[in-house]
């Protein structure tokens, strides 16, 4: 680290967590409620307490930064919400509806579903708008573009109020043209209109993805443009010496103008950094299968690792819309702390998965939410101490919680209200199970192979019973769980990812100019902007991958490449890492097939350095760390039983906590069940246990 | 189930299924056909020992039925002749596979010696030779006219290729590179599914995977008898009527009667004798018909496995009837016509049997296949095009129908292909992949919007063959749902030359030149309710979106527009027009 400090910013849609990493290695956590209005002032609550914390002023702590990394929901939040800007669709006339036809596929395991709803769209049919204009398959033009259709249709968004404008045509990949006339007119007829254009955004084959993928980033620009702007300018303003880094959903970070320009890889922008945080902590313990459950306010996401290598998806439906950008692999479900429990018709207990978000919060928070809450649900449970959440900063109504479940769940079923509670706790346990049974078990991978890691800050009360459940026997709780996806962030690089298509068959020395040239055409723009970005050459590290296939399939298979000039002397090495990756995923190869390139991918990091990991110190006996006792309820008969609570900043390396416990630690809480065991690693990690 | 420990049922489980769709994913990456590699037009099982089906995957409802007593009849055919290193490939009718053009292709798996499962990858080439290139042949009286019949053939015996096999094959067929590809694909399929479930038993131990299977079966054929103990015994009837496209025998009516006895049912299907022409069903089949139907009905979750189908009893009627035909009845046709009807006579009779479960139908196929020269690479090209064939979805009791999902012999399942790679593969320009306007059957929850697939080839005159019906009926509306406004809800072919369109309803073989154009233009699904109780709202934001027009919106749903211009309804007029009908009644 070139500064003092490093600061990580995660805004989750309850909570917004600050991590700030010194050049000796000690990380602190700070929490601060999000405002969605305004997450500057979320942001500005946190550095308050950051600089009562370290004895240094906003600016001060600001102003010695290396980094200052956002990571961000309000492109997912928007997303699923349907709450991104008016869209319009400017598309080849013919072709209005590629996005609400999808292929003519219903999802599987909706097949026999006679409820299940169509998704929505992000565009509506009359604000697609067709105009004349044709290309095709090699290129060439059979209808030149005609303007006079382009004009109408922004003349008809200027009519309807739509903020944002994409552009996609097929073929546009081939021949740029059309799509770059048709944006000059959008600009020169709705100047303040933010646009998105198809071929720039996805420069690869396949009209839907590219469509869809452009009509994403076009429905989220204008959100995440405003967000950005207000950012940056407020750490401007701070005197941030270097530009604000967001992360995005390709695990790696970029500046804001990339944010609002390529929104679309904003989408996952906060949980894709889990499965980096995961490993790093996991680290200690050689272990490098990790599921990362990342349970905040609102949701519940899910990330795998096998053998330290996380699932990259591109061309894949995220939240039933087709992305092609490259994205890590997360699950997400509507499962957090402010998800309510309610009946549904035919009289079952449901949780989530709508969720009272941090306005106005669960019950307990007394900001007038009369929901119950999974937080409530724990509040009644024992498990969560109204006193001591964020340090005591933050007081729950332990009433008001009592009172949400009694009327909204335990009188209409009849029940106790400790019964009542722990159906809620059961129940989005059992929804969360089931959704890390998707990203493990469906996959084929057995999830009793794998280490457990908690984030967020409701994921440790609940991580017992998940672990129970999966019989996964191995759990890895860090202090920093609340903001581990801050941490990843800040451990992670700048990465941009730059596509080419490049359709040509892999014989004679042009084609290997041909390939040789994109990649330097395309790595030479990366470096570039990375060079801008203040990264030295020795600092920035290129990756390559290019899609190939046997002539006549149409589906390519991707495969990483070393940095090499690419010749006659050279290209035998792309033949022969094809047909391997060809044997590895389908069992054989066609060595007398010729081969084709259609896509080249490079990717570019800009290397940043990683703070070191902490290191505790041994701790006095554990017994002096037990502040009370309270009663917890562990068994769906709602029965208590008096359980010890630990103050988990007592406790040092080595120390062993058995349950029934509850640990509190300044912005989580870690719920042991019966049968677990907790150890203090020194790298700031609880690692727990089976020991039934 | 408490020898099974659950876990171990979940991860065994999710293995099936990853295993299925890994098989899913070798075939369609792999593939040269775009019916493999964009269409979906292929399914993948296993089975056990026995055979069974353990896994049917969400594949194409019309080849996973057939598959149940396909792979009984292949692996009965062999006997003990079953080895190591098979491989079987088997497409005939008569030894229960569904049309020919879908080719399947069965390796035993073993294991420790022991023949322990089946990888089965059934799928639909571009062409089966025959005088019709892609196999579909209007002018067929018999199976002969229809391509090469393939009686289950090893083309690989204990781990060698039988070179000379797979060349009497190959030769049999058309654009040989692209067959000749799509069998390697099958092949990586297969060994996909054998690899994974050998690591599964290398892990779990073939006791124990052998009992969290049985488990599973027994799971799916509970969830069937609790949902069939839930209908009232008695015998109810379900009548389809299969419409005439161009054949001359006219309208043709199929019976289902199903008889519910505590929690099993019967089936039995009554259907005309066999005709001289490609719409004939031979017993596998119909299976398919017949399972779907019962599906539609009973929509239950996964786990899809042949225990769903212990509790149901199937008569398909006499042989040399229409869905249980012998040879040499001509079928290419069968997997959409009849079966399709098959499929509704059989929803229809469990509609009677549990009103509260109704749903519409869906549209019916109406599909092309294209041939010709690709000058591009100098080479023939024939394919299905299944784009051609997408249908709107029926309304149900909670909701519009889907737009583009069907055909309901497809329920969802096939993909139609990114325009972009269709246009990579053959020599064409699609210069329309729409929805329709007032395709979708009236009611107070709408049917879904069918497609129009517009094409034209480039350089080269281009053979349009068509197949399907649903040109004339509407799909059925359920609940009350009904049409005024017919015509743009029933399928058809429009044919552009010269200035000029001409609409065709039967199956034909056209040749389309560059220049002009082929759109076939398919069918919306059914509607849900009375469509005079779709709420104006409703109706307002479908005619803003073009999905209903002004003339449908009075004539379907008696909405009525003062100013169509900004959609300002009459609501005096549209409150005295739906009043009127209520007081007809």
């Amino acid at each position: 680290m070139r500064t003092k400090y490093r600061l990580g910013v995660d805004a989750g849609g309850t909570f917004t967590d600050f991590v700030l990493a010194d050049r000796d290695g000690t990380v602190r956590l700070f929490k601060a409620l999000s405002t969605p209005h305004d997450p500057t002032e979320a942001i500005s609550n946190g550095l308050k307490q950051i600089s009562e914390a370290v004895g240094e002023t906003a600016e001060a702590i600001i102003s010695q930064c290396d980094l200052c990394i956002n990571g961000t929901t309000v492109g997912l939040n928007a997303l699923i919400q349907h709450k991104g800007a008016k869209t319009g669709l400017i598309c080849t006339k013919g072709h209005e509806d590629s996005i609400e036809i999808r292929l003519g596929h219903k999802e599987d395991g909706y097949r026999y579903d006679a409820d299940y709803p169509p998704a929505r769209m992000l565009v509506p049919r009359y604000l697609r708008r067709g105009v004349r204009e044709r290309v095709v398959s090699d290129g060439s033009v059979m209808t030149p573009l005609n303007e006079q259709d382009v004009r109408d249709a922004c003349a008809l968004f200027l009519a309807e109020g739509v903020e944002t404008v994409a552009i996609s045509f097929v073929w546009s990949v081939l021949h740029q043209d059309h799509e770059r006339r048709a944006a000059e007119i959008v600009r020169e007829m709705m100047p303040d209109t933010l646009l998105t254009v198809g071929s720039e955004l996805y420069p690869q084959i396949r009209e839907y993805t590219r469509t869809s993928t452009a009509i994403t980033n076009a429905y989220l620009g204008p959100t995440l443009k405003q967000y950005v702007g207000g950012i940056d300018d407020y750490f401007r303003d701070l005197g941030a010496k270097y530009p604000v880094r967001y992360f995005q959903s390709n695990g790696g970070l970029a500046i804001g103008q990339a944010m609002s320009d390529r929104s679309v890889y904003a989408i996952n922008s906060g949980p894709a950094s889990a499965p980096q945080a995961g490993l790093y902590v996991c680290s200690p313990f050689g272990h490098d299968n990790v599921i990362t459950v990342d349970m905040g306010g609102t949701s519940f996401d899910i990330t795998l690792t096998s053998g330290g290598n996380t699932n990259i998806n591109k061309d894949i439906d995220f939240l039933r819309y087709r992305i092609g950008v490259p994205m890590i692999q997360v699950e997400t479900l509507g499962a957090g702390g402010g998800s309510i429990g309610w009946i549904d018709d035919l009289g079952l207990l449901q949780v989530g998965p709508q969720s009272a978000g941090s306005d106005p919060g669960p019950a307990c928070y007394g900001n007038g939410g009369d929901q119950p809450t999974v937080t409530d649900a724990n509040l009644v449970l024992g498990y969560v101490n109204p006193d001591a959440l964020l340090g005591g900063r933050m007081k729950l109504d332990r009433e008001k919680s009592f009172t949400a479940v009694k009327e909204k769940i335990a009188d209409p079923l009849g029940i106790s209200v400790e019964r009542a509670a722990h159906g809620m706790f059961t129940i989005v346990n059992n929804n969360m199970v089931n959704g890390i049974r998707r990203v493990s078990v469906e996959r084929g991978y057995d999830p009793r192979d794998f280490v457990l890691v908690a984030a967020g800050g409701a994921g440790s009360a609940h991580i017992t019973a998940l672990a129970k459940e999966m019989g996964i026997d191995t759990v890895l709780v860090p202090k920093l769980a609340s903001g581990l996806c801050a941490f990843g962030q800040i451990i992670s690089d700048v990465k941009y990812n730059y596509m080419a298509t490049c359709p040509l068959r892999l014989e004679g020395d042009a084609a290997y100019a041909q390939i040789n040239d994109t990649y330097a055409e395309i790595e030479e723009t990366g470096v570039r902007h990375l060079l801008a970005d203040g990264f030295e050459n020795d600092r920035i590290l290129i990756r390559r991958r290019i899609d190939m296939r046997y002539v006549g399939q149409v589906h390519e298979c991707s495969v990483d490449i070393e940095n090499f000039t690419i010749d006659a002397s050279t290209v035998d090495r792309l033949r022969d890492a094809f047909h391997a990756r060809h044997e590895q995923l389908y069992t054989y190869s066609e060595k007398q097939t010729p081969i084709e390139v259609v896509n080249l991918e490079s990717t570019l990091y800009g290397r940043v350095d990683r703070p070191a990991l902490p290191r505790l110190a041994a701790g006095e006996d554990v017994s002096g760390a037990i502040k009370s006792h309270r009663p917890m309820i562990f068994s769906p008969d709602g029965s208590a039983i008096d359980g010890p609570v630990y103050d988990g900043s007592k406790l040092g390396m080595g120390a062993v906590v058995d349950g029934p416990a509850v640990i509190e630690e300044i912005t989580t809480t870690i719920v042991i069940e019966p049968g677990w065991r907790a150890s203090l690693h020194e790298s700031g990690s609880y690692i727990l246990k089976r020991n039934d | 189930m408490s020898a099974v420990d659950p876990i171990t049922l979940s991860v065994v489980r999710g293995v099936l299924e990853t295993t299925q769709r890994e098989m899913t994913l070798a075939l369609e990456k792999t593939a040269r056909s775009s019916v493999f590699n964009l269409a979906h037009d292929y399914s993948n099982a296993l089975f056990n020992h026995v055979p069974e089906m353990i896994m049917q995957g969400q594949d194409i409802p019309i080849h996973l039925g057939s598959l149940i007593p396909a792979m009984k009849c292949v692996a009965g055919y062999f006997g003990d002749d079953i080895h190591p290193g098979d491989v079987i490939l088997h497409n005939d009718p008569a030894y229960m596979g569904s049309h020919m053009i879908d080719t399947c292709m069965y390796k035993p798996v073993f294991y420790k010696d022991e023949l322990v499962f089946w990888t089965v990858c059934k799928g639909h080439l571009t062409d089966i030779g025959g005088p019709v290139p892609a196999g579909y042949n209007p002018d067929a009286t018999e199976i002969y006219a229809e391509g090469l019949r393939i009686p289950p053939v090893k083309i690989y015996d204990k781990g060698v290729r039988r070179y000379d096999v797979v060349n009497l094959l190959l030769t049999n067929l058309r654009a040989r590179r692209d067959q000749e590809g799509d069998l390697n694909a099958q092949l990586g399929a297969v060994q996909v599914g054998e690899r994974n479930l050998i690591a599964l038993l290398d892990k779990y131990g073939l006791d124990q995977v052998r009992a969290c299977i049985d488990e599973l079966m027994n799971m799916a054929d509970r969830q069937m008898r609790k949902l069939i103990a839930t209908v009232p015994d008695g015998t109810y009837v379900g009548k389809s009527m299969v419409e005439d496209a161009g054949h001359g025998f006219g309208d043709l009516e199929i019976t289902a009667t199903v008889t519910v006895t505590g929690d099993s049912c019967d089936v039995k299907i009554d259907s005309p004798p066999q005709i001289p022409y490609f719409i004939n069903s031979y017993e596998g089949n119909s299976y398919s018909g017949v399972y779907l139907g019962i599906m539609m009905f009973a929509q239950v979750p996964p786990p899809y496995n042949e225990g769903l189908y212990r509790c149901v009893t199937v008569d398909m009627g006499p042989k040399g009837t229409l869905c249980n035909a012998q040879e040499p009845a001509p079928h290419m046709n069968c997997t959409t016509t009849p079966m399709e009807t098959l499929t509704d006579a059989v929803r229809l009779a469990f509609e009677a049997a549990a009103p509260d479960k109704v749903s519409a139908g869906w549209g019916h196929a109406n599909g092309c296949n294209i041939a010709g020269w690709d000058t591009r690479h100098d080479e023939e090209y024939v394919s299905m095009i299944l784009a051609s064939i997408i249908s709107g979805a029926g309304a149900t009791p909670t909701q519009d129908g889907w737009h583009a999902c069907g055909p309901e012999c497809c329920f969802g399942a096939l993909t139609s292909g990114d325009i972009e790679l269709l246009e990579y593969s053959y020599p064409i320009v699609i210069h329309q992949y729409s929805l329709m306007t007032d395709s979708g059957g009236a009611g107070k929850y709408r049917g879904g919007s069918g497609t129009c697939w517009e094409v034209e080839p480039l350089d080269k005159p281009m053979d349009f063959i068509t197949f399907g019906e649903g040109r004339h009926n509407p799909a059925s509306g359920a609940a009350g749902a009904f049409s005024r406004m017919v015509e743009p809800k029933v399928g058809r072919i429009e044919i552009s030359r010269g200035g000029k369109v001409e609409t065709i309803k039967d199956n034909v073989i056209e040749v389309i030149n560059p220049g002009e154009r082929a759109a076939n233009k398919n069918p919306g699904g059914g509607g849900y309710g009375d469509p005079y109780e779709r709420s104006v709202d409703a109706v307002i934001w479908d005619v803003r979106n073009g999905l209903v027009s002004i003339e449908g919106a009075e004539r379907d749903y008696g909405v009525i527009f003062t100013d169509p211009a900004k959609l300002v309804v009459d609501m005096a007029a549209t409150t005295a027009l739906r009043g009127a009908a209520v007081a007809a009644e």
